[in-house]
């Protein structure tokens, strides 16, 4: 890190995050005003009213400028709907969140516009939960977090939700290319000259003019902002006394004053035309796209006219981490903000990978990319590298490098999957070679595809109502059909043929929740800007949510703790009917129990000695084959209401974690409460004690590709990636793992904090592996002493 | 089984060959080249006074007791078939003159206070095991490491590991202490790809005091491996002890030693650790000598003496 840099970067240091009230001010004022107009052109001039008055500053420092909040590191009080109730409000003051007293009073006299009106996405969606089939369903929880009311939803309130206006619209890989070299002014000249010669033949035409003048107004606006900060570089250019410090913000005026309008002609213009971009659509997850790839033509024309070198441009992405580490989101009420583990965010960038005829593309810039992570240690922007079999070693070998650092990333995605998953729905391989990822690994075709509704589905919830006979135990309430008794299945086939039963009726909930939210999503939330940046945009003339686009996957059904499914079936399998060791009735008291008692004991002990998943062992891994394939299989046949059918995801965030507190316990030997797997690929916490490449044989058994994403969580100590050789060996496992299938892995690599946790909370990380001296083992197979120099040892490699 | 006809009858297949392992190891990745499974197998002819492996050293299961874990139920106790254990002061008690290391405690134990170490396995299944990984050694150039105690110990079985993954097109490395008959070593080599060879000390007298054994059959079939296998790459290894062969003079003649075997010979040197201590109260053995492992100052010192003779030398393997 230059000093600029770290001074750019001292100033992130805090706790404390005030909460603006500027943009919702704004854009009431502006939906006062326009009472009556189409959704999309309503948001379109509150889009513009608030670009147009917002507070705009540019700090000491900054190279690349745009703020979001009215305040540094603010986040903007959510400007569509009610605000959060006070208990909720008064938790976020504890968490360092401030809001002045008038500035609360402020945004709870704006409650009254939204409350009651069907205006906000929950209560249009509590329109069609009145019923017994889906209101009790969405109380249950399935999908992760239950609701409280009708009205509000998983929690009102949010904060710092972005620009683009919107709530439920972040997985959108937008065509950040066409801003960069074609211009937002030519954007609007085309919707311009496509409004001329429209005619009103059908509803769609009719739609399509409204879209076209919200586009306008709109991009008319970003610009008139980029000018805006181009006035105020200039103005301080003038006042500024520093010599070096006057003539960069001279440029960064010039620069505002031609980007986003007018095409990127510089590095730094399409990193500024990139900047304004992405402020537009940031959300909670606002995916950077192939960023190596479009950037690149920048990079190698600044490089032949000595524009810059190596060090300017890796200053510049340096910056641009800054400015993400800016950007802060906080929605929803308690349970919602678990599910997220508090500010989480996902802007991932994508790096590597081939181009259309299959070449490898790995440029300077993906190196760059990796060297300003390393070197700038900031959470967020994450970085995924694609690889292929011809992915440099100097290129994986970098990135582990980066790995090695602890900051848990790049993660690491294989083509080869990744692709046959979208030739498998018919996208050409040409086309589906420029793939990128939005939010943590959910495949995106930019410009050509987006994702909204991705819920997250408690399976082992779906497993405890069949081993109920389809009663949720918590209400009595009959929820699920009624597949039989447990008592009464006389094979495990009988078993795995009633989960999946009740696993197809409750994904079908799930799809129609789906459905609602897609729905009420383009009713509520058109968005011009995200609209105009998608593939044909002016000439389909349809809002992003409100067309079937070129490759639909609008609507993911995404399952939460299979793995743990897997592992209870496989113990049920072994205990129950193989073995029969522990009888039917025994089992279902001792899970009722949890597990208390000194029988009940006994049989968890059993359980817990079962095959698992994760250890390379045939007998657990085909039967967590099995049951993916009940979800890859079920899932397609659900249409969405944005076109084609739902697809299969599997992530799971950090919602293994309040999905486990409300679970009971599971014949996997977990007890009511715990946690459940992490991802989709990964073993249960600590179930996987046969090292990493029986982790990923496991991994391969399953079939991968029905998968828009998986995700696999592999934990390492920093010893295991001491020298370079390590790091090829490393290289050469996530090679292999792709080769057979695999889609993503990544790796934690784990210090002192994590080894003295795991001395006192060993049960949870038996998974850990530590480099010892000659070979590796199990940290926790290691005695008091022995961890206790090892730990002192990481120590002393951190001072070296 | 009938594809190989021309074994000899009434030999038996190298798949039915017995032995005894207490560990296989994946993604080995400091045993020798690439992405590696090591096998220990038990049993060793030496008995280093700084030995970490302590649990190798006889070729038969042994009890692995965590006191700490232990609770006194007594449920071990109940199912001794030798009635070798007691239940004292709220812990059990083994005698191990009695014990065999049958393995009924370890398998009622509620608290996995008792753990066997070392468990019988036919060549064939170590073999299954460690094929499992092939796709990682393909890509990364790994393979199959057998090390110990010290494989040699169970010559039979050790070659017909090396003989499966060999006829499956599996890369293999052997960890040796070299203490074993030439006859051994021939019998076995062809299957072999990579020698890890370690030298302790060059001084007969000294060997003789650490290790317990003389170092010249060691020192002779170091010279016939380089010299009859050719093709095998041969690494040696230097455990690093300090005050007991980590003088610059000893490890001097050593490098000196493996320089005339000559051939480019690679040298790991090994820093001496302590991670085997706890297992001596596991064994409830006598501890083993408190020694402090060498600086890195000392290491990197030694390191540049190894070069100094011409030789390429790393610090760790």
């Amino acid at each position: 890190m230059n000093r600029r840099i770290q001074r750019l970067k001292q100033r992130l240091d805090t706790d404390v995050y005030p909460i603006c009230v500027e943009k919702a001010c704004l854009v009431m004022e502006a939906y006062r005003q326009s009472e009556g107009d189409p959704a999309i052109l309503r948001r379109a001039k509150a889009t513009a009213h608030y670009l147009d008055h917002k507070t705009i500053f540019i700090e000491d420092d900054e190279l690349i400028v745009g703020n979001f909040a009215c305040k540094p590191l603010g986040l903007e009080a959510g400007s569509l709907g009610p605000t959060w109730d006070k208990e909720n409000l008064d938790e976020l003051r504890k968490q360092g969140l401030t809001l002045s007293d008038e500035d609360e009073t402020l945004l709870r006299s704006m409650d009254d516009y939204w409350k009651g009106k069907g205006r906000i996405l929950e209560e249009r969606q509590g329109q069609f939960y009145d019923d017994e089939r889906l209101w009790p369903f969405i109380q249950s929880g399935i999908l992760c977090p239950p609701w409280q009311n009708k009205y509000e939803g998983r929690g009102l309130g949010a904060a710092g939700v972005g620009w683009g206006l919107g709530v439920g619209q972040s997985l959108i890989i937008v065509d950040y290319a066409l801003v960069m070299n074609y211009g937002l002014n030519q954007i609007t000249r085309d919707a311009a000259s496509e409004l001329k010669t429209l005619r009103y033949f059908s509803s769609e035409d009719i739609k399509k003019a409204d879209f076209l003048r919200s586009v306008i107004i709109i991009n008319e606006a970003l610009v008139r902002l980029s000018r805006r900060y181009a006035d105020l570089a200039g103005d301080m250019a003038r006042k500024e006394t520093d010599a070096t410090r006057k003539n960069e913000l001279k440029m960064i005026a010039e620069i505002c004053h031609r980007v986003p309008g007018e095409p990127a002609r510089t590095f730094r213009e399409a990193m500024q035309s990139f900047w304004f971009t992405w402020c537009m659509i940031a959300q909670g997850t606002t995916p950077g796209g192939r960023f190596d790839q479009f950037m690149y033509p920048f990079y190698t024309k600044d490089k032949q006219e000595a524009r810059l070198n190596d060090e300017d441009v890796l200053e510049l992405l340096e910056c641009l981490r800054i400015k993400v580490m800016q950007y802060n989101f906080v929605g929803g009420g308690k349970m919602q903000r678990n599910k997220w583990a508090g500010m989480a965010r996902w802007h991932n960038w994508v790096i590597g990978g081939v181009n259309a005829d299959g070449e490898d593309v790995t440029n300077e810039l993906s190196y760059l990319i990796l060297e300003a992570a390393k070197d700038c240690r900031t959470p967020h922007h994450t970085i995924t590298v694609r690889v292929h079999e011809k992915t440099p070693e100097a290129l994986m070998l970098k990135a582990l490098e980066v790995v090695k650092t602890g900051i848990g990333m790049p993660a690491f995605i294989g083509d080869k999957s990744y692709i046959q998953y979208l030739m498998n729905h018919g996208v050409s391989l040409r086309e589906a070679r420029d793939y990128a990822l939005a939010g943590c690994l959910d495949l995106n075709l930019a410009g050509k595809s987006r994702i909204s509704a991705i819920g997250m589905f408690i399976v082992p919830l779906v497993f405890e109502i069949t081993m109920n006979n389809g009663v949720d135990w918590r209400t009595g309430r009959q929820l699920g059909p009624k597949t039989g008794e447990f008592e009464s299945f006389r094979a495990f086939a009988d078993v795995m043929k009633a989960f999946r039963e009740q696993l197809a009726y409750f994904m079908s909930l799930a799809a129609e929740e789906h459905n609602i939210l897609l729905r009420a999503q383009t009713e509520l939330f058109p968005d011009a800007f995200h609209s105009c940046l998608m593939d044909n945009a002016i000439k389909e003339g349809k809002d992003v949510l409100d067309r079937t686009m070129p490759f639909e996957n609008g609507s993911m059904l995404n399952p939460i703790g299979m793995i743990n499914v897997a592992d209870a079936m496989t113990a049920i399998k072994k205990l129950v009917f193989d073995d029969k060791k522990v009888a039917k009735k025994e089992m279902k008291a001792a899970l009722d129990a949890d597990w208390q008692g000194d029988r009940y004991q006994q049989i968890r002990k059993m359980c817990l000695a079962a095959p698992k998943y994760g250890n390379g062992d045939s007998y657990a891994d085909t039967i967590a084959r099995e049951v993916y394939q009940y979800w890859t299989d079920i899932a397609v046949t659900f249409p969405t209401a944005w076109g084609g059918t739902m697809k299969p995801a599997g992530i799971s965030i950090t919602s293994h974690v309040p999905a486990g507190s409300y679970t009971g316990a599971t014949p996997d030997g977990r007890c009511a409460g715990e946690t459940l797997a992490d991802g989709t690929m990964s073993a249960a916490q600590g179930r996987d004690t046969n090292g990493p490449t029986a982790l990923i044989r496991s991994a391969f058994t399953i079939d991968q590709i029905p998968f828009q994403s998986t995700l696999l969580n592999v934990k390492f100590h920093p010893s295991a990636l001491g020298t370079t050789e390590d790091l090829k060996k490393l290289s050469a496992l996530i090679k292999t793992y792709f080769e057979f299938g695999g889609k993503h892995i990544q790796f934690n690599v784990v210090d002192r904090d994590m080894l003295v946790e795991a001395q006192k909370h060993p049960e949870k990380h038996r998974d850990l592996i530590v480099r010892v001296a000659g070979y590796s083992a199990y940290f926790i197979s290691l005695g008091k002493a022995v961890q206790d120099e090892i730990i002192g040892r990481t120590e002393y490699a951190k001072t070296a | 089984m009938q594809k190989q006809p021309s074994r000899k009858k009434n030999v038996k297949p190298a798949e039915n060959i017995q032995g005894f392992v207490f560990n296989i190891q994946h993604y080995s990745i400091h045993d020798g080249p690439g992405i590696r499974t090591t096998v220990f197998t038990k049993g060793c002819p030496l008995s280093c006074v700084w030995c970490q492996n302590p649990e190798s050293q006889s070729i038969a299961p042994q009890l692995f007791f965590t006191s700490e874990k232990c609770t006194g139920c007594g449920a071990c106790a109940a199912v001794c078939p030798e009635n070798a254990i007691t239940i004292a002061d709220g812990k059990s008690r083994t005698n191990r003159l009695l014990c065999k290391g049958a393995g009924q405690c370890a398998a009622v134990c509620p608290n996995e206070a008792r753990n066997i170490m070392g468990k019988q396995m036919t060549a064939g299944e170590v073999f299954k095991d460690v094929n499992a990984d092939a796709v990682f050694y393909k890509r990364s150039g790994g393979g199959v490491t057998i090390s110990g105690g010290e494989p040699l110990a169970q010559p039979d079985f050790t070659r017909a590991i090396f003989r499966l993954c060999k006829e499956a097109g599996l890369a293999t490395a052997l960890d040796t202490c070299g203490h074993a008959k030439w006859d051994i070593f021939k019998s076995l080599l062809p299957y072999v790809d990579v020698v890890l060879y370690d030298f302790k000390h060059l001084d007969i007298g000294a060997h003789w005091e650490l290790t317990g054994v003389s170092n010249e059959l060691i020192l002779e079939n170091a010279g016939r491996i380089t010299r009859e296998f050719p093709g095998i790459t041969f690494v040696a290894r230097i455990p690093v002890v300090p005050s007991c062969n980590d003088d610059k003079e000893n490890i001097s003649r050593t490098a000196q030693f493996i320089k005339e075997l000559g051939k480019p010979i690679k040298v790991h040197l090994l820093p001496y650790h302590r991670l085997g201590e706890t297992k001596y109260e596991r064994l409830e053995k006598p501890g083993t000598l408190k020694i402090t492992p060498p600086t890195e100052a000392h290491m990197e010192e030694l390191r540049r003496l190894v070069e100094s003779l011409g030789l390429t030398a790393v610090i760790g393997g």
